[in-house]
């Protein structure tokens, strides 16, 4: 009843309820290797990008400072050669800095190992040096030609800074208008840049022991109510790691159980007892039943998403 | 139904395979922190067989599991495997040679056409300058980009003209300077907008080489006025042989763009684009590196020599040597593309 008021004209209540549901926009799923899975990755927001250019930038100009430091501590060239020494140093900061490190290191630069991303290629292939050559020669007219037109933007007339805010709000609307966040240089290079996936290996709720006195017998009509969904809600609730919370919050969790093992008990009409306090001992029997029938169902063609699955017969 | 002690069928499948996926998690970590050069072969061996297992798991835990955890699991760790696995397996030195023993020139002659047209254009904008010049010299305050000239105009005397070109002031320290101001000059910005604007169906490309071309026309025909052309010949062709090919070369990148643009065949516009897009970025890096032999050329060789005849050999020898390496270098060698 809750969602009513956002329910399309000619939709069914499991419609609603599908559409609802909150979703990653930033997932790429269909990123196909040469094995043919698919693989899931993130993409980085633009933030964390401009935070890791802004990265970039710092390091590469304070290891310049910090070199023609001891060049001029040393004493050996004239200021001259230094001045110019400097101008050749900024020149192969730009470019050719992108280019090498995300070559050596897989498409990372300094600034991306510190924010933990990095740049793949689209197709599938591995990221070529043509495609890392192509995305950073782009760099040039897309972040250091306009940047330094901004920094110098006050000397300019009004047509000029006109023409370079325009430049910049294109630049800036470009990797919005597109799910892989690319701006042109990756467009052209068919790269984009995403987060480095953590692999966290959970225990499997459905191998653990069983404590002998949550030993309850559940019957097929009590397991045709729920689907996926609501199958993986329970697990992430009972995934949750109690020892590391403060006592306030394992206590409030402990009382969402409860909550939780009383309403599915109502749905599926069980009607065994289940001793107060046990109700982690339920969920978890119920979990493990409830998978174990749910991916049978699967197996024989009846895959079941939620609980509106029989609306879908 | 009961629960009983057996485990179902996605936990099993689990169970069976979970040793292999924490030995790849351990070994792709190793990789990201230290390069594959770390691994043994046999661990090599390993990561690119477990690799493959956990990507077959990945494919049937999707179709027989609803464990939430594991199926996160499996996708991040096939997708971090799959970043190591297939991480560009290529030394700087390897991609660096390959690129100018093959790359380079066998990109060139793939672009001969492009090529020749750029140096039309030049050739064209040239003579046109020239003869502007000769008909009315006032062009040349029209045509001479005022930082360019170097205070070198109308005005100037032959021996003004002279003094310039036999210079020799400069000391080592400061040709340092005049190697790094080269970088940043006029001719590198137009080198990097006749290459990049040649997206541009070729039009902006063929205009700039083209009024490059007139400048050049018309500092030469002020020289030739003066009857001092030989000695600007000289002093222009020690490092402008290398200079004025590189911009030739650029425009033919951008030509090369603009054609797949204008032209481009059974693909889409786009795909013609990245096609064409492997040999563009060929040239332009060949343009970037001619530019920087020309900066040397002028910033240490052009006060060192002051004897024209000198001048002339260098120059051309240059000119020679480039000629010679596209047209012989990588030849008989599997394409790079």
């Amino acid at each position: 009843m809750r969602w009513r008021f956002w329910r399309k004209a000619d939709e069914t209540k499991a419609q609603t309820a599908r559409r609802m549901q909150p979703k990653d926009k930033r997932l790429i799923e269909n990123f196909l290797p040469p094995e043919g899975v698919p693989i899931t990755f993130r993409v980085a927001s633009l933030g964390a990008r401009f935070g890791a250019q802004l990265l970039d930038i710092l390091l590469t100009v304070l290891f310049v400072v910090a070199l023609l430091f001891l060049v001029s501590l040393a004493d050996i060239l004239s200021e001259e050669a230094i001045v110019a020494i400097f101008a050749i140093l900024f020149f192969a900061l730009r470019v050719p800095y992108y280019a090498a490190t995300e070559i050596l290191w897989n498409g990372q630069t300094l600034g991306k190992k510190i924010v933990k991303m990095r740049v793949i290629s689209g197709d599938g292939r591995s990221l070529s040096a043509y495609q890392v050559t192509v995305r950073n020669l782009m760099k040039e007219m897309e972040v250091f030609v306009p940047g330094a037109y901004l920094l110098a933007a006050p000397a300019f007339s009004w047509q000029g800074r006109l023409l370079i805010f325009a430049w910049i709000m294109i630049l800036l609307t470009v990797p919005l208008m597109n799910r892989r966040r690319q701006r042109l240089g990756d467009i052209i290079a068919n790269t984009f840049v995403v987060e480095i996936p953590k692999p966290v290996l959970l225990p499997d709720l459905a191998s653990k022991p069983e404590q002998p006195q949550s030993t309850y017998s559940f019957l097929p009509h009590h397991l045709d109510h729920y689907g996926r969904f609501e199958l993986q809600t329970l697990e992430t609730l009972l995934q949750a790691n109690t020892t590391r919370m403060e006592a306030r919050v394992a206590y409030r969790h402990k009382q969402t159980l409860a909550k939780v093992s009383k309403s599915i008990v109502q749905r599926i009409e069980f009607t065994d007892p289940i001793p107060k306090g046990e109700e982690r001992g339920f969920l978890e029997a119920f979990y493990k039943t409830q998978r174990a029938y749910l991916e049978n169902r699967k197996l024989f063609g009846d895959a079941r998403e939620d609980k509106f699955h029989k609306e879908d017969m | 139904m009961s629960t009983t002690d057996t485990l179902i069928r996605s936990a099993r499948f689990r169970k069976e395979r979970e040793p292999g996926w924490v030995q790849l998690e351990k070994l792709v970590t190793t990789v990201e922190k230290q390069g594959v050069h770390a691994l043994s072969f046999a661990d090599a061996q390993d990561m690119a067989a477990l690799y493959r297992q956990a990507m077959t798991s990945l494919s049937l835990a999707r179709e027989i599991s609803l464990d939430k955890g594991l199926l996160a699991y499996l996708e991040a760790l096939c997708a971090r495997a799959y970043l190591a696995v297939y991480a560009p397996q290529e030394s700087l030195h390897g991609l660096v040679s390959r690129l100018f023993l093959r790359g380079f020139p066998q990109a060139v002659r793939r672009s001969t056409l492009p090529l020749i047209v750029g140096l039309l254009t030049m050739a064209l904008g040239f003579l046109a300058g020239y003869l502007l010049f000769l008909d009315d010299q006032t062009w040349y305050n029209t045509m001479m980009p005022e930082g360019l000239a170097g205070g070198r105009g109308l005005g100037s005397s032959r021996d003004d003209l002279l003094d310039v070109i036999y210079s020799d002031q400069q000391i080592t320290g400061s040709s340092l300077a005049a190697f790094a101001s080269f970088l940043f000059s006029h001719n590198t910005q137009i080198a990097i907008f006749v290459f990049s604007l040649g997206v541009l169906i070729c039009v902006p490309s063929f205009v700039l080489t083209f009024y490059n071309g007139m400048v050049l026309g018309t500092f030469f025909a002020l020289h030739v006025d003066r009857g001092i052309g030989y000695d600007l010949f000289a002093w222009l062709s020690i490092h402008g042989v290398t200079e004025i090919g590189a911009i030739i070369v650029a425009c033919s990148g951008g030509f090369v763009l603009g054609l797949a643009v204008l032209f481009p065949g059974e693909m889409t516009r786009r795909d013609a684009l990245r096609h064409a897009g492997r040999d563009a970025v060929k040239l332009a890096l060949l343009a970037a590196f001619m530019l920087i032999i020309a900066a040397i050329l002028e910033g240490f060789f052009r006060q060192l020599v002051q004897d024209p005849v000198t001048r002339i050999t260098i120059g051309w020898g240059m000119g020679a040597f480039w000629l010679l390496y596209w047209t012989l270098g990588g030849r008989g060698k599997e394409p790079e593309r």
